[in-house]
């Protein structure tokens, strides 16, 4: 899982010189919420947003009396960010996952050396996570809760092999202190049948109420 | 749909007073109208002009009295009824009519006329079928059906006209009087095309099988460019009169104006005919029927076969031959046998699959069928050595569906199918289906009959993913699934967001239901989202996949609807079918896994389609 395949590489840029109505015109065209700005040789020179965009239209029409005509920001230079938070395509999705969360942004750069190759966005992360998950293809969700044990987790494996069923994905993870809670997605109608089968077998099969966590 | 109530039919079906009958008795005696026929009607001969009945005295009041309840529930007087025989149509009328009292059968016999000149002859007899209450002893019988049996009419030529509106006008005063069948033997040479030209059909299912044979024969022998499904999908005699009109043959007439379709000494002049027409003008003689009540509000069919049997599962596997048992003879059981139609199904041309099917994908079906393979595709789609039939078979029930109500032979109909469809894509088998018969019907109803706007209300507990797939792109085709929400119901598609493609987009309606939702959650969502839906789409005909897993004793899935449920939403689509499509309705049974409820609410579906009221599991009335 590393940020180069999942990256986008065909990107959409603007210069530093660009005004604000030409970068304004590139998010509307490609519909995009980010644009990197480089300089000569491809180097990423910061990062101007639709929010960046906003903000300095609204300076202007409110706050341009402040500062006169002279100091209305007219290119992207003047309003990108220059501090910029990046990755580079050995970085993994985790980093990328962890720094989108707690950056709380929405794209961040990927460059080798100062040179920009690529992007990830938030709609990125969320299309691998569709995809590991294969939510979008025929299947049902089975939930269950079982012992914190990796044994246990190896015969909830064996009961689906017995059961000759197709299973799409499984994610285990921790559930409280001392369990798991198997995720399994199981393309099969006949979903009742694995669930009575897993039960029988002893495995606490959930209910939609039993994963809401109080508060 | 069938217009209920006629002039001869008084408040509503009220009786008449016993005085009423009997004072209309001594006015037709004194008419020299009404005379005791003897109880052998095979006697009854035609004995030249004036005296034209062997008849003797006429029975007592009271035995034709007793009669009279029997046959018409004292709902018309006798000389009404004599008047509501003999209507002018077309300039023709009536003239000598008159009324024959046998021991358990009524005659009516007249000439016809048109101005001067006698054109013909027409006698009808009314009589209650008996039927064995145990199917193999004579005794005890209980009263069947009323029955309008056609003796005998005959027309001069060019009259066929005046038989089409007469037996039109016939069709609704017996409707009117609950007389549930025409029967006639077609015999005479133009009536052998004509009656079944009129939606008449053979009874006797063998006869019809026959008569195809024979139709294949010709074919056969006349070298025509027929394909032997055309004919094997043929399964009412109507569809014989019709078929192949762009064929015409050569028959070959006689003096008599007998038809045959080879020439011989006196068999000489040629005429060609199209194909269907010809066939049966030099057809056997054969008895037909026309259904004209059904003892309910609506004409419903019923589409059923032993073939759907042949599909069979593994042992444990839901989707069981059991179920179609079960519902078949629950069907019998509460008497709903009399007032169903019941519908052949018949296996569909290939060319009308591929519109839903690629041809490769259905041949690897028939090949994993004839290798003897345990399943097709995924472990779900478990197949039997019928398999591969049945699903045909199942897809071609639903275009006899199709064909019944288009044709106006049922108001609506059920299609008691298996195995099910919706499930099944363009090219892919699953989820317990391999076909998708309701998506086949509707195209069948677009090519076949020119229908434009199809509405496809899905009410399974289970997504309808395949059907939606085939039709997402069709702004012309609504689908609408009703189910489980996705994240916790196979097959994790149906999400509200699905709402169509390209020019289909707002043609798709999905509507998920959180787990354990119950009548209350699936009808508001049904009247605020669905029934709106409908009315602005204004369809030309809704199609159902009627599932029966969404109850809440099936174990298949997690919603908790009950047999009410099914009862509201038919009863609303019938409402809406008939603001929109004269009450066209062709429901084709999907899932339901639990027997006990797939009966019992496949069985309040059926009576609440035949437009009966009150409860749904109440026993048949009459």
């Amino acid at each position: 899982m590393f940020v180069g395949p999942r990256m986008k590489r065909d990107l959409v840029t603007v210069t530093p010189g660009a005004t604000l109505e030409e970068a304004s015109r590139l998010l509307k065209v490609h519909r995009i919420h980010h644009l990197p700005v480089v300089e000569e040789g491809n180097r990423l020179a910061g990062i101007v947003t639709d929010t960046d965009l906003r903000n300095a239209t609204l300076d202007g029409m409110f706050g341009g009396g402040d500062r006169g005509d002279s100091g209305r920001p007219v290119t992207v230079g003047e309003i990108m960010t220059r501090e910029l938070v990046t990755l580079s395509p050995g970085d993994t999705l985790d980093d990328a996952m962890l720094l989108l969360s707690r950056q709380r942004i929405g794209a961040l750069p990927v460059v080798e050396g100062d040179r920009l190759v690529g992007v990830v966005t938030k709609a990125d992360i969320l299309s691998a996570l569709l995809t590991t998950l294969d939510i979008a293809g025929i299947g049902v969700r089975i939930e269950v809760v079982l012992r914190r044990d990796v044994k246990e987790a190896a015969r909830l494996i064996g009961v689906l092999g017995d059961a000759d069923v197709e299973v799409r994905s499984f994610v285990l993870s921790p559930h409280g202190s001392d369990k798991y809670a198997a995720f399994i997605r199981v393309a099969t109608i006949d979903v009742a049948s694995v669930r009575d089968r897993l039960r029988q077998k002893g495995f606490a099969v959930g209910e939609l109420s039993d994963f809401y966590e109080a508060g | 749909m069938a217009e209920y109530g006629t002039p001869a039919t008084r408040g509503g079906g009220e009786p008449l007073p016993e005085r009423d009958i009997f004072e209309g008795f001594d006015l037709l005696i004194a008419a020299d109208r009404l005379f005791g026929a003897d109880l052998d009607s095979s006697i009854i001969k035609k004995s030249g002009k004036g005296t034209p009945f062997l008849v003797r005295r006429h029975p007592s009041h009271h035995r034709m009295f007793a009669l009279w309840r029997d046959l018409f529930a004292n709902r018309v007087s006798p000389q009404e009824f004599l008047d509501a025989l003999a209507p002018e149509v077309l300039g023709f009328v009536h003239a000598d009519g008159l009324l024959l009292f046998g021991k358990d059968r009524v005659l009516y016999d007249c000439r016809i006329v048109r101005g001067n000149d006698e054109v013909g002859h027409l006698t009808l007899c009314f009589y209650r079928e008996r039927e064995p209450v145990f199917r193999f002893l004579p005794f005890p019988r209980r009263p069947g059906r009323r029955i309008v049996y056609i003796e005998g009419i005959s027309l001069s030529a060019q009259s066929t006209g005046y038989a089409s509106s007469l037996f039109r006008h016939y069709e609704r005063l017996f409707h009117g009087l609950g007389f549930h069948r025409f029967r006639l033997k077609a015999s005479l040479s133009v009536g052998k095309y004509y009656w079944a030209k009129e939606g008449f059909d053979c009874e006797d299912r063998k006869q019809f099988a026959v008569m195809r044979e024979n139709l294949h024969a010709l074919v056969r022998r006349l070298g025509l460019p027929v394909e032997e499904q055309e004919v094997r999908r043929l399964n009412h005699a109507s569809m014989v009169a019709t078929f192949r009109r762009d064929l015409k043959i050569p028959v070959y007439r006689n003096q008599e104006g007998y038809y045959s379709t080879a020439r011989d000494g006196s068999h000489g002049e040629e005429i060609l005919f199209p194909l269907g027409k010809a066939f049966l003008l030099c057809s056997d003689p054969w008895d037909g029927y026309k259904v004209i009540y059904t003892d309910t509000p609506r004409r419903t069919g019923f589409v059923w076969s032993e073939g759907f049997l042949d599909h069979e599962s593994r042992p444990g596997h839901p989707e069981s031959p059991k179920r179609l048992e079960a519902l078949f003879t629950a069907i019998r059981e509460e008497g709903m046998r009399e007032s169903l139609i019941f519908l052949e199904p018949y296996l569909p041309a290939m060319e009308s699959l591929h519109a839903v099917h690629d041809p490769a994908y259905l041949e690897a079906f028939r090949e994993a069928v004839a290798r003897g393979d345990r399943h097709f595709a995924v472990r779900d789609c478990a197949i039997s050595g019928g398999s591969y039939e049945a699903a045909l078979l199942a897809a071609g029930g639903v275009m006899a569906g199709i064909d019944a109500v288009l044709s106006g032979r049922a108001d609506n109909v059920f299609c008691a199918v298996r195995p099910p469809g919706h499930h099944a894509g363009r090219d892919s088998a699953m989820g317990f289906c391999f076909v998708n018969n309701v998506a086949a019907g509707a195209r069948y109803a677009r090519s076949a009959y020119g229908v434009g706007r199809i509405y496809i209300l899905d009410w399974d507990v289970h997504h309808g993913n395949g059907t939606q797939a085939l039709f997402e792109e069709d702004p012309l085709t609504f689908f609408c699934s009703l189910h489980e929400h996705p994240s916790f119901c196979y097959p994790g598609t149906g999400r509200r967001m699905e709402k169509g493609k390209g020019s289909g987009l707002g043609a798709t309606l999905n509507v998920p239901l959180a787990p354990h939702a119950g009548d209350r959650e699936l009808l508001e969502a049904f009247e605020r989202v669905v029934v709106p839906s409908i009315e602005t789409f204004r369809p030309e005909l809704i199609l159902l996949s009627a599932g029966f897993d969404a109850h809440r004793d099936d174990p298949i899935a997690e919603l908790e609807c009950t047999e009410d449920a099914y009862v509201h939403m038919t009863r609303r689509v019938l409402e809406l079918a008939d603001r929109h499509c004269e009450g066209r309705v062709v429901s084709v049974l999907e899932g339901g896994y639990r027997t006990e409820s797939l009966v019992s609410s496949a069985i309040a579906h059926i009576k609440t389609l035949q437009g009966r009221e009150g409860s749904p599991c109440s026993s048949a009335r009459e």
